[in-house]
């Protein structure tokens, strides 16, 4: 089809189209029949990350890096346990870090991120 | 004057309405975001259900109660008009379900060129007419790119086809409707070249 006809086409077929349709109180009786919004719990959550930072401190807590690391920390000796140790927290912080992003950016995204298609 | 609204301001109004009603639950601004997309809403209902006003304003009504429900998963991706017609269309297809013997009424209707008076009165029948020939998912796609202008990538977002599905059905019934409508095309095309 070339685009002269192609032109015609569309503009026949807007044409026909009636466009939006007037409010006649639509919009209101939508509004009187929503229902309260359901909020979210947030105790489970909360409740979760305790008991994960509390499983992860008693099983680490045993543990003869762990003890070994935290004790050449606190006496300022750089050893290879204290740099473990270093390291599996500063990871554990970047991983919970780019959760709560990813999280925030679920929740919230369609207000931040503007332009799209 | 005709104020005619930048596409992105409207964007932005609309995400931020959308941010109000997640952050602090106002009703105020749903209503907003209904007023300013209720028209086109139930004019593509109207449209998917062929002038059946009272069904497409239960449809147009579900449609919004559904958005205020499922507004945290709106992640602005698409533009929030094209996300109301997506639930709108998906809303439509479900009650388009129950009526099944409807549905087969449409995808198998014969393809018989209609003859072209001129008036412009007639010829409004005759688009309509001809637009009946086409089947139902090729009148869904011209509905959606043609008359309420979305991009094709749009309209497969809406339809939830991919890309070169609606690209194919739009070429299809578009070619469709120029065979349908050839005498009047050949008409204008004269006039305009006068």
């Amino acid at each position: 089809m070339n685009d002269e006809a192609e032109d015609v086409l569309d503009a026949l077929l807007r044409e026909h189209f009636e466009g939006p349709v007037p409010d006649e109180g639509f919009c209101a009786r939508v509004v009187d029949r929503l229902p309260a919004r359901r909020r979210r719990n947030n105790w489970p959550m909360a409740a979760g990350i305790l008991a994960g930072v509390a499983a992860c401190w008693f099983s680490l807590w045993s543990d003869p890096i762990t003890s070994a690391g935290w004790r050449d920390w606190l006496s300022g000796y750089p050893s290879t346990s204290t740099m473990t140790l270093l390291i599996s927290m500063m990871s554990m912080t970047a991983l919970a870090l780019a959760w709560t992003i990813a999280e925030a950016d679920d929740r919230y995204g369609g207000s931040s991120r503007l332009a799209f298609r | 004057m005709t104020c005619v609204a930048d596409p992105v301001d409207v964007m932005q109004v609309d995400h931020a309405l959308v941010a109000r009603v997640l952050l602090t639950d106002d009703r105020r601004a749903f209503e907003q975001l209904v007023r300013r997309h209720q028209g086109m809403v139930r004019a593509q209902l109207r449209r998917l259900l062929r002038g059946n006003e009272a069904k497409a304003d239960d449809l147009a009504q579900e449609t919004f109660l559904l958005a205020w429900r499922k507004l945290h998963q709106f992640r602005g991706e698409a533009r929030f008009s094209t996300w109301l017609y997506r639930i709108a269309y998906s809303c439509f297809l479900q009650a388009h379900r129950k009526q099944s013997s409807a549905a087969e009424g449409i995808e198998t209707a014969v393809f018989d060129p209609p003859t072209m008076p001129r008036e412009a009165a007639e010829l409004r029948l005759d688009v309509e007419r001809a637009m009946r020939h086409l089947s139902a998912t090729e009148q869904a796609v011209l509905l959606h790119v043609v008359q309420l202008g979305l991009g094709h990538d749009e309209a497969a977002y809406v339809l939830a086809m991919p890309l070169g599905t609606v690209k194919s059905h739009a070429r299809r019934g578009k070619a469709k409707l120029r065979a349908l409508l050839a005498d009047w095309q050949t008409e204008s095309l004269k006039e305009r070249e006068q």
